[in-house]
């Protein structure tokens, strides 16, 4: 008997765990016992989907709050935004450990994954992309290793630690800039594939921007949401200036991306009623736009609905960015019209949720908001670092207006944008069109040569097959018997009892007596004594 | 690694082809692929067919690896399992093959294919038949081609003698030989009396290798990591020594910088003990 109090209690978000453990394991089922071909809607026309598209390019992305909040603390040494180290270290650690187990679905042969550390081809964007997220998540998790020793009291190994964490965060901070820019990269070989909107030879550099600017606003998210769940305060003068770096960084990549498209002479494409048009211009409002207006408000800054509600857009919207490079934007050339298949969805689902549920345990167990527990602190410690004190700072009515209406218009350039989408063009029907005039090309034709086959032990004598008495060198049809039974590539090599059999078989399709002289009757009308040597 | 003089070719002449699909079937036959169409002129290219001659409008157009000078598949491959051989064809070791299926998507002609409804999938092309080479044959396809609409060559008298023939009847031939510039070049070389629009052939591809758009960006991470380290450790000494030096000038700024910097200074202080 199991007694039910011993288990843990069944909150709403368990159970939505439950359900998209119980999905996305019968999906892992389905995909490993049949294949990718049932379980994904991929093709030969489109090879990545949403495992490559979200789970690798998003969740690498997602990641990068590790290293920018890392590089600041100990790279830059602004000690004050030490107590979101850990979670955003923690953050990245998780998420680099499910982008490599989504690899695993998405991988034809997952048991080799290793094979880039020991075959290389420095020539490949992945080949580097492998051994960097390798590298990086061993960084991370030394980086990591320090909440696991306290925890422990491991108190020899921390100092170790202590002692090495510079040089490995700058280590870290390389490795992020490497491979964060190179999931851009890896497009930049398919000129002829993407849509000119999203390629451009600045993918590295824009992926890398994106990055980073997602770096911050995942801190903020982040440090939201783990407030709520841990129900600590929120160390709102910190984030505030996180929102104030955001903003520079989206303004920073709104000029870029300008620039960029202007120059190569394709910023018209993005207001075209076109699916790839509509979409973009709901990327850079979602993502850009509407954030950066957001945050260039002090009120916003400083209240924390809008400082959430700006970094959940900017989450949202370079989440859009990577799906448009890698399936809005390929869609088009690829003459494939892609929607990831269920099983697709329920593994990226069951991977995010694990994402939380592993977060929510090492939070509870690990002492990752130690620093911030440490100290109790007064109530609501954030607005008394605030200058003006009082009431928390109101989002003006206006500009809350303007971002929602930014918004909506973003939902309805979605939505708009998803009807348009190309349609898959009909696969050409097998008609048997009249064969054309090709009187010209059959001016070329050289009857093939005849083929000599050898008497078998008890064969009259050999025999030479003539394509010229076969063929109608008007309209040569080679089809009709070397599609069934008569080598080309191998010919002329009855020697064998059985093998004269087989010959005897293959000639006797149409040697039957009816289209043609039988087998049985004529021996010496193909076996010829005056062709034995 | 290649080298020119040595690497063969194919020319495809489509004005030679009277689509009797003899080279996909010898290609079948050589690559012991199953049937897969009732009618040879309206199969696709698949992970069983790796040749196919297709009807457009009034010609007969073949479909297969071109085996570019410098493969995308090859450049984009993280574990090496494409190779281009020094005769020319673009071979593919599936004992290296992790899957991941960017050959697929680097590829400018789509060329290859996924074993999708396997287990362990692997990527299936045509090989230009180099064990063949290697014993000095032509390939299956163009061997078995009744009216030398695919000939079998070195590239370079290929595509002199594509030259040629365009010269020696310049109103037969559009004036274009698929494959002398398109990524590069490429070891199949394709002429027509149509443009290489009107046969199914893309002519919106760069002329340079796009190989090389991605290694003139990985060729520059040996510079970011040293600058990158340089400046990063920089930065990590200036701001240090800022600190150390701000600690020495006595805690009288302490009031100034208000309770957040406070905070952390006890903390450092608690990590040297």
């Amino acid at each position: 008997m199991i007694r039910l109090s011993a288990l843990p209690r069944l909150t709403f978000w368990r159970i939505v765990l439950l359900f998209l453990l119980a999905a996305g394991l019968y999906s892992t089922f389905v995909r490993f016992y049949h294949g990718l071909g049932a379980a994904t809607n991929l093709s030969d026309q489109f090879p990545w989907g949403l495992w490559v598209g979200f789970d690798i390019l998003c969740g690498v992305a997602l990641a990068a709050g590790g290293f920018t909040v890392s590089s600041i603390v100990y790279i830059f040494h602004l000690e004050r935004f030490r107590p979101i180290v850990r979670p955003a270290i923690l953050t990245a650690f998780l998420g680099y450990m499910l982008v490599i187990g989504a690899l695993m679905f998405d991988l034809g042969r997952p048991y080799r994954v290793w094979h880039p550390l020991v075959m290389w081809n420095p020539h490949s964007v992945m080949f580097e992309v492998g051994w960097c997220v390798t590298l990086y998540t061993t960084v991370l998790a030394l980086e990591f290793s320090p909440i696991v020793f306290e925890r422990f009291r491991m108190k020899r190994v921390l100092k170790v630690l202590h002692f090495v964490m510079p040089p490995l965060v700058l280590l870290g901070v390389l490795l992020s800039t490497l491979h964060q820019s190179s999931l851009g990269s890896f497009y930049l070989i398919v000129p002829s594939k993407l849509y000119p909107l999203w390629y451009t030879p600045f993918l590295p550099v824009f992926f890398f921007l994106t990055a980073l600017t997602l770096g911050c606003a995942m801190t903020i998210v982040e440090s939201f949401l783990s407030s709520r769940a841990f129900k600590k305060e929120i160390e709102m003068s910190l984030l505030t200036d996180i929102g104030k770096v955001t903003l520079v960084l989206l303004g920073v990549n709104l000029v870029a991306r300008y620039q960029d498209l202007s120059s190569r002479g394709v910023l018209h494409l993005a207001f075209e009623r076109t699916y790839e048009g509509r979409l973009f211009l709901a990327e850079m409002l979602v993502g850009l736009v509407v954030p950066a207006v957001l945050l260039a408000f002090p009120a916003v800054r400083k209240s924390q609905k809008g400082l959430f509600s700006a970094a959940i857009l900017v989450v949202m919207g370079i989440l859009m960015n990577r799906l448009n490079v890698s399936i809005t934007g390929m869609e088009r050339s690829s003459g494939a019209s892609y929607l990831p298949s269920l099983t697709e969805v329920s593994v990226t689902l069951m991977i995010v949720g694990v994402g939380f549920a592993l977060f929510t345990l090492a939070a509870r167990y690990l002492p990752v908001f130690q620093h911030a527990t440490e100290d109790p602190g007064p109530e609501a410690a954030w607005e008394d670092a605030e200058p003006a004190r009082g009431t928390p700072p109101r989002v003006p009515a206006a500009v809350a207006g303007a971002a929602a209406f930014l918004l909506v218009s973003a939902i309805g350039l979605t939505y708009d944008g998803v009807m348009r989408r190309p349609a898959a063009p009909a696969r050409p029907v097998a008609t048997k069109a009249p064969a054309p005039p090709n009187s010209v090309a059959l001016s070329t034709f050289r009857m093939p040569p005849d083929v000599p086959f050898r008497e078998s032990p008890d064969s009259p004598a050999p025999v030479m097959f003539r394509h010229g008495v076969h063929v109608d060198s008007w309209s040569p049809d080679c089809v009709s018997c070397h599609r069934d039974g008569f080598s080309m590539v191998r010919t002329g090599s009855a020697r064998t009892a059985a093998a004269a059999g087989a010959m005897h078989k293959k000639c006797g399709q149409c040697h039957d007596g009816t289209s043609a002289f039988s087998i049985e009757s004529d021996c010496e009308k193909c076996h010829a004594p005056s062709l034995a040597k | 690694m290649i080298t020119t003089r040595e690497k063969k070719g194919i020319l495809l002449d489509t004005t030679r082809c009277i689509g009797c699909g003899a080279c996909s079937l010898a290609c079948k036959e050589r690559n012991r692929l199953p049937r897969t169409s009732d009618d040879v002129l309206s199969d696709t290219l698949s992970e069983k067919t790796f040749s196919v001659v297709n009807r457009q409008g009034p010609r007969f157009a073949r479909k297969m690896c071109m085996h570019c000078n410098v493969p995308s598949c090859v450049s984009a491959c993280p574990v090496g399992a494409f190779q281009k051989t020094a005769t020319g064809p673009v071979v593919y070791d599936e004992t290296k093959c992790i899957g991941c299926r960017y050959c697929m998507l680097a590829c400018p002609f789509n060329i290859p294919k996924y074993e999708w409804s396997k287990t362990l999938p692997r990527v299936r092309k045509c090989d230009m038949c180099a064990d063949r080479l290697a014993q000095g044959l032509a390939t299956a396809c163009a061997a078995a081609c009744p009216t030398g609409a695919t000939k079998f060559g070195t590239r370079a008298e290929l595509l002199a003698e594509a030259k040629a023939r365009i010269a020696a009847e310049p109103k037969r031939y559009f004036p274009h030989i698929y494959g002398e510039q398109e990524v590069g070049g490429t070891s199949v070389l394709v002429i027509s009396d149509a443009s290489p629009e009107e046969i199914g052939f893309r002519t919106d591809l760069v002329s340079e290798p796009p190989a090389m758009l991605t290694w003139r960006v990985l060729n520059k991470i040996p510079n970011v990591v040293t600058i990158g380290g340089l400046v990063l450790g920089g930065i990590y000494w200036v701001t240090k020594r800022r600190e150390e030096v701000a600690r020495a000038e006595g805690r009288e700024h302490d009031g100034e910088s208000g309770p957040h910097d406070a905070e952390p200074r006890s903390r450092e202080e608690e990590h040297e003990k």
